[in-house]
């Protein structure tokens, strides 16, 4: 078994090498070209199907907020559907219809992006659409007020009535002091209560220009072609000076960290979120936040990997269990692992399981085939995502927004081929530590039955 | 990392319900029946990987009322240990196998069928092994008591966690209101999946997974010949026994009722009221399916662009997401529409939702919004289809539902051919406001 596995392994490697990680002998296929308004575009040539997806990035999230007007962001992203002087309230997704696309935006921490996803043949319609609002956004405090309405209740669907969103929360406002990233990017409620039309104008205004723009466009086109109508379209926008970021770096953590949420639930959740570092641009060569990723794939990378085996399967003390680390990211980075009680467990006992199954990675490290596990799934995902042209420019744009250039994709995967178990032990041993954990426990309450009878209709 | 997005992504079963497309560029090829499974392929060759399914006809409509979870266990269970020729394979051992080739597995069990996936590399040695996993998996599950053990206790914790989400509670109530005597109306309970043992997981998996019950469709870089192959390697050790199986019950139409007979109200401490309304409607086969899936457009389906949308959301700010929706099975379907609104404001939002739909019943949509719906549903077509995934999504569902096999070539066709009164025509057929059942979970009297 474990030399069919390496030789697999090594086989694989080699295939993929020829066929991903070395660009340089094939024709390039992805094309980057700055306007003279600053705005950044890069094209990846797919041409499996005809069809496109467009996307605009803004180099703005929830981080860049201040106090008191947190998800204003987000609530900016909701009005820009809201109409322009040309395309009234409305009518951007009614025009986006019209021609097949499907269209959708999102916010993070990070950036808010726009996108739509259309045949061919409709690109330029879509191009010229989102180019107009990028600068001729116009909408009055009529829709603003109906519009805060909706966040409002989006942040009751996914958070207020979510026990595990609230914890969340509550352990992003615990973990960090002072960065921004406390701060949830859907908006702290009374924040959203007192939002006002103009606060929405103003983060519009410092934020969305092309010079804090870059347009990702994949699929089956010609990027000369592209270029002229790109240029054409959102050239005529003009640089802005952005805002000054203060730095608003987050004091090092002097001691583990607890918070306690009572919320309706059935069950316990556990989280525990180690202070970590990420991958800082132009500094490739740090190979910790490799190892840090490669650590989240060893213990919750797959079906038989430590956490789930350990804890789910053989102690069976919890009921689920998540990892998660990003290395790219512009904020501050958390190594997360999440869990749900198993009936009749407790969250003593769970934190005590993740505790020894750490334990045992610091000490003894991990096994040469677990790794190269691991390694075989990041190549093998690698011709996986060619089948999805959306999800290449998601890649492309969300390593973009963190500072990092599309080019770093594949030398980050290399990077990532090179890691050792040693480093792997020692990135558990250095940063999963007590100094910088913060510890989330959802304490599960008893819904309350609502005091109204048969409803009024 | 967070994101807030501005749709809610309709769950991807919704999806594959109102698809069923592709260019006539990517022909499906019909490969020979073995062992009385059908098959299909589509060749795809600019990418080195493959994607398979089994699609069983081993749904959750066949559970016992007092076993209800049995073939979601049945599916979910198989591939945690399984016989092979050289031994048995255990829990770790198939999931470690998996992850070695690099390899994506994945089942799921729904109302009518089971589902097995598989994506792997196409390399023919990778390939092998995956398919060979595959069909141990398939043919020959351990079903080990001590794992349905556990499996049962984590099924019974998520069943206790999901009655407390209101989304969870009305989804429940609402099958059980708009399914009526069929089957499809219990879902499980803790009791239910208590009963549940290891012999009636054997029992289950002999009677229903059956190469007779299955249909095995195929996506990428393999030809004809080796996409033979795959199916051959991937039944060979399945029974293809002819025993009957009882016939379920007819689908009824949901009656006329008073309100109080049709509407459940269920008292619920969240912040938001959560309401669903419908009734059952047409088969994917049904002849007047396109009219409905147009019409719907109109009504709820149009994200952005819709009635609902636009009544309860962008005109008066009432909901987060809004919707309604068609999903048609092979022998079932419904018709169901929804919103989740602040507690207070759910009476106020149940009305704008059933007078939008009352009207829409009552007068159809206008020529312009009609023009509107397939302007986006023929312009929108290629991107039913542009990828690997997709048009294992479109053959599947051409396959299961027993559509022709050109469906894909002639589907915009068949959107530009839906006139004005054919849509009128179709939802007076099948909805009717008097045959509604609606449900409100934690609405709170202004």
């Amino acid at each position: 078994m474990r030399s069919t596995l390496l030789r697999f392994s090594f086989c694989l490697l080699v295939l993929c090498h020829g066929a991903w990680a070395a660009p340089e002998n094939e024709a390039p296929n992805t094309h980057e070209f700055q306007l003279s308004n600053g705005l950044r575009l890069i094209v990846r040539e797919d041409h499996r199907a005809p069809t496109v997806a467009h996307m605009v990035w803004y180099r703005a999230g929830s981080m860049d907020e201040i106090n008191g007007r947190t998800g204003v962001a987000h609530v900016l992203e909701h009005m820009m559907f809201k109409g322009t002087d040309k395309v009234k309230a409305g009518e951007f997704s009614r025009l986006v219809a019209a021609v097949g696309g499907r269209e959708n935006a999102f916010t993070s921490r990070d950036y808010t992006a726009y996108f739509q996803q259309v045949e061919k043949s409709k690109l330029d319609e879509v191009i010229k659409l989102e180019a107009d609002r990028m600068s001729n956004l116009n909408f009055d405090d009529a829709e603003f007020l109906k519009e805060i309405q909706v966040v409002m209740e989006e942040r009751r669907l996914r958070t207020e009535d979510n026990p595990s969103s609230l914890l969340n929360e509550s352990l992003m406002a615990t973990a960090y002091m002072s960065s921004p990233y406390r701060h949830p990017v859907v908006g702290w409620m009374n924040d959203l209560e007192n939002m006002k039309a103009t606060d929405a104008r103003d983060w519009y205004r410092s934020w969305y220009t092309p010079n804090n723009a870059t347009v990702v466009i994949t699929g089956d086109v010609d990027p000369q072609a592209i270029l002229a109508t790109v240029t054409k379209y959102y050239g005529v926008a003009s640089e802005k000076s952005l805002p000054v970021r203060k730095p608003q770096i987050e004091p090092p953590q002097k001691g583990v960290k607890r918070v306690e949420v009572k919320a309706p639930a059935d069950s316990a959740q556990l989280s525990m979120a180690w202070k970590v570092p990420k991958l800082q641009p132009g500094k490739l060569d740090d190979t910790e936040p490799y190892a840090l990723e490669l650590l989240a794939a060893v213990l919750d990378g797959y079906d038989n990997a430590r956490l789930n085996r350990v804890l789910v399967k053989q102690e069976r003390v919890v009921n689920d269990v998540g990892v998660g680390y990003d290395m790219v990211s512009r904020g501050p980075e958390l190594f997360l692992i999440n869990v749900s009680m198993a009936k009749g467990k407790t969250i003593a006992q769970a934190e005590s399981s993740i505790r020894k199954a750490l334990q045992e990675i610091k000490q003894n490290g991990i096994l040469e085939s677990e790794l190269k596990r691991i390694k075989v799934r990041i190549l093998s995902d690698q011709i996986y995502k060619r089948d999805s042209i959306f999800g290449q420019a998601m890649e492309i744009g969300s390593t973009e927004m963190a500072g990092f250039s599309w080019r770093d994709i594949d030398l980050m995967l290399e990077k990532m081929q090179t890691i050792t178990p040693a480093q792997v032990q020692a990135v558990a041993k250095k940063y999963l530590v007590d100094e910088g954990l913060t510890i989330a426990v959802l304490d599960p309450q008893v819904r309350k039955s609502a005091d109204t009878g048969k409803g009024s209709k | 990392m967070l994101k807030m997005v501005r749709h809610i992504l309709l769950p991807l079963w919704l999806i594959l319900g109102v698809i069923t497309s592709a260019h006539a560029i990517l022909p499906i090829e019909k490969l020979e029946s073995y062992k009385g499974a059908q098959a299909y392929l589509v060749q795809t060759k600019t990418l080195p990987m493959v994607d398979i399914e089994i699609s069983i006809d081993a749904g959750d409509r066949y559970d016992p009322v007092a076993k209800s979870g049995l073939a979601t266990v049945a599916g979910g269970l198989m591939n945690y240990g399984a016989r092979t020729d050289k031994g048995s394979l255990s829990e770790a051992q198939i999931a470690d196998e998996i992850a070695d080739l690099g390899a994506n597995f994945g089942i799921s069990v729904s109302g009518e069928r089971a589902v097995v996936r598989i994506r792997t590399l196409s390399r023919k040695d990778l390939r092998d092994r995956a398919v060979q996993l595959t069909s141990a998996i398939l043919s020959a599950p351990t079903y080990d008591v001590k794992i349905l053990a556990r499996e049962k206790q984590r099924m019974t914790t998520a069943l206790l966690e999901a009655e407390t989400k209101p989304e969870a509670v009305l989804e429940r109530r609402f099958k059980k209101a708009v399914y009526g005597t069929y089957p499809l109306a219990n879902s499980p309970t803790v009791q239910s999946v208590a009963n549940i043992n290891a012999v009636d997981l054997q029992q289950f998996h002999r009677q229903f997974y059956r190469s007779d019950r299955m249909i095995v469709s195929i996506v990428g870089d393999v030809d004809k010949t080796e996409a033979n192959e795959i199916v051959q390697s991937l039944l060979r050790k399945i029974p293809q026994s002819r025993a009957a199986i009882a016939k379920l019950p007819e689908f009824e139409r949901s009656p006329i009722e008073s309100l109080t007979q049709r509407e459940v109200n269920i008292p619920f401490d969240s912040q938001q009221a959560h309401i669903a309304m419908g009734m059952t409607a047409v088969t994917r086969d049904n002849p007047d399916y396109f009219p409905l899936l147009v019409g719907n457009y109109v009504l709820g389906g149009g994200g952005f662009v819709s009635r609902l949308m636009s009544e309860v959301r962008e005109k008066r700010g009432l909901a987060y997401s809004v919707f309604s929706y068609f999903a048609p099975g092979k022998d079932a379907g419904i018709f169901q529409a929804g919103l989740q609104t602040k507690s207070d404001q759910a009476s106020v939002a149940l009305e704008v939702m059933s007078s939008t739909i009352e009207q829409f019943i009552a007068k159809g949509p206008t020529q312009g919004e009609l023009d509107a719906a397939k302007s986006n549903l023929v312009n929108g077509y290629p991107l039913r289809i542009d990828n690997n995934r997709k048009l294992l999504d479109n053959v599947s569902s051409i396959a299961w539902n027993n559509l022709p096999l050109n469906t894909m070539d002639i589907w915009t066709k068949q959107v530009e051919a839906v006139t004005l009164d054919q849509v009128k025509a179709a939802f007076q057929k099948y909805l009717a406001m008097d045959r509604m059942k609606i449900v409100i979970v934690g609405a709170k009297n202004q």
